[in-house]
């Protein structure tokens, strides 16, 4: 990546700007701070897009703004939060341009990408246990599909991504409530879905 | 007491902010709480296998995305006996036929320059410049 090559010189320049510790701090570790938060959020972006390409896309442009704009970073939140902020508004921006490129659905339907189809064996599983579990995420995997953007993003944040309701609502910038309500709706949905597979 | 817990009493407990009426349901009516345990297991199963899922994806992309590593060209030898005799018999080539195209070349030159001398000469010994030349035959002529 550009930015390892070039760590040392822009701890110069921001040496030299006079900028303050923590934008320091954050622009000499950037390198750190991608290697540690780039797993989580290509895999919020790939569940929510489901689309390969889409998903590094976003990633990649995720850690580019959280770059530019590192110095807007007040540490309100924590640093994971910041980029999942950013992520969601990102997806959601991709979502809408992609929401008439018809030849894009067709693309990713042709791909098949589906956690669903990727084969997820454990050796301590029995093989009705695996079939149990494989019913299972298929089960879900199907009903985040289907949920509202809104509602997916919470769902996924929560249950993948392990955040709790106040950081899924800086995340997000939603109110607390507003997020509890599209998770308890993502929720019966999942469930919904979950009673009629299995 | 509630007969069941319905889809949002039992969000609720899953999402982690049960009311008491909930809470006390749950420790008292086995058929939920299976059906909670139900739930979050099949939470759990969608967290690991997306979180796996995605892990295999960022590692096929990135192998897909690295580019080749090109096939090691051996450097040519220079000094191998048989390229340094070509090489002796290419500059002997060039030497000899640049001795005869040399003096050829430079008794062109000197032939042009002769030339140019000459016709400078000409101008440079003229009484007139050649353009007042019309005007000085008619003072002649008069």
């Amino acid at each position: 990546m550009q930015l390892s090559a070039t760590s040392e010189l822009e701890r110069a320049i921001l040496r030299s700007q006079g900028a303050g510790p923590d934008v320091a701090i954050l622009a000499g570790d950037f390198e750190a701070l991608v290697r540690l938060y780039r797993p989580k959020v290509f895999r919020f972006a790939l569940a929510s897009l489901r689309d390969l390409d889409a998903a590094e896309t976003v990633t990649q442009d995720c850690f580019l703004r959280a770059y530019q704009t590192r110095a807007c970073f007040r540490q309100d939140c924590s640093m994971h939060t910041w980029l999942m902020q950013i992520a969601v508004n990102l997806i959601r921006d991709h979502v809408r341009n992609r929401r008439f490129q018809f030849w894009r659905r067709l693309n990713r339907t042709a791909k098949g990408l589906d956690v669903a189809g990727h084969a997820i064996a454990d050796g301590a599983r029995s093989p009705e246990m695996q079939a149990l579990f494989n019913e299972r995420v298929a089960a879900i995997w199907t009903a985040a599909e289907r949920l509202p953007e809104k509602q997916r993003a919470v769902f996924l944040l929560r249950f993948v991504e392990d955040m709790d309701l106040l950081e899924i609502a800086a995340a997000t910038g939603m109110k607390e409530g507003t997020v509890k309500t599209h998770l308890f709706r993502a929720l019966r949905a999942v469930r919904e879905r979950l009673g009629e597979r299995i | 007491m509630i007969a069941h817990l319905s889809s949002e009493q039992l969000a609720e407990y899953i999402v982690g902010y049960p009311s008491p009426i909930v809470a006390q349901h749950l420790q008292d009516c086995p058929a939920c709480r299976a059906e909670v345990v139900n739930f979050r297991e099949a939470l759990g199963d969608f967290r690991w296998a997306v979180r796996g899922w995605s892990e295999d994806r960022a590692n096929e992309y990135q192998a897909s995305a690295a580019p080749a590593i090109p096939a090691a060209v051996p450097e040519p030898r220079w000094w191998t006996p048989s390229h340094q005799l070509a090489g002796a018999v290419l500059i002997a080539v060039v030497c000899i036929i640049a001795s005869f195209v040399m003096p050829r070349h430079s008794e062109k030159v000197a032939g042009s320059d002769a030339v140019l001398l000459n016709q400078v000469d000409a101008q440079v010994s003229r009484t007139v410049p050649s353009s007042m030349e019309p005007l000085m035959k008619l003072v002649v002529q008069k």
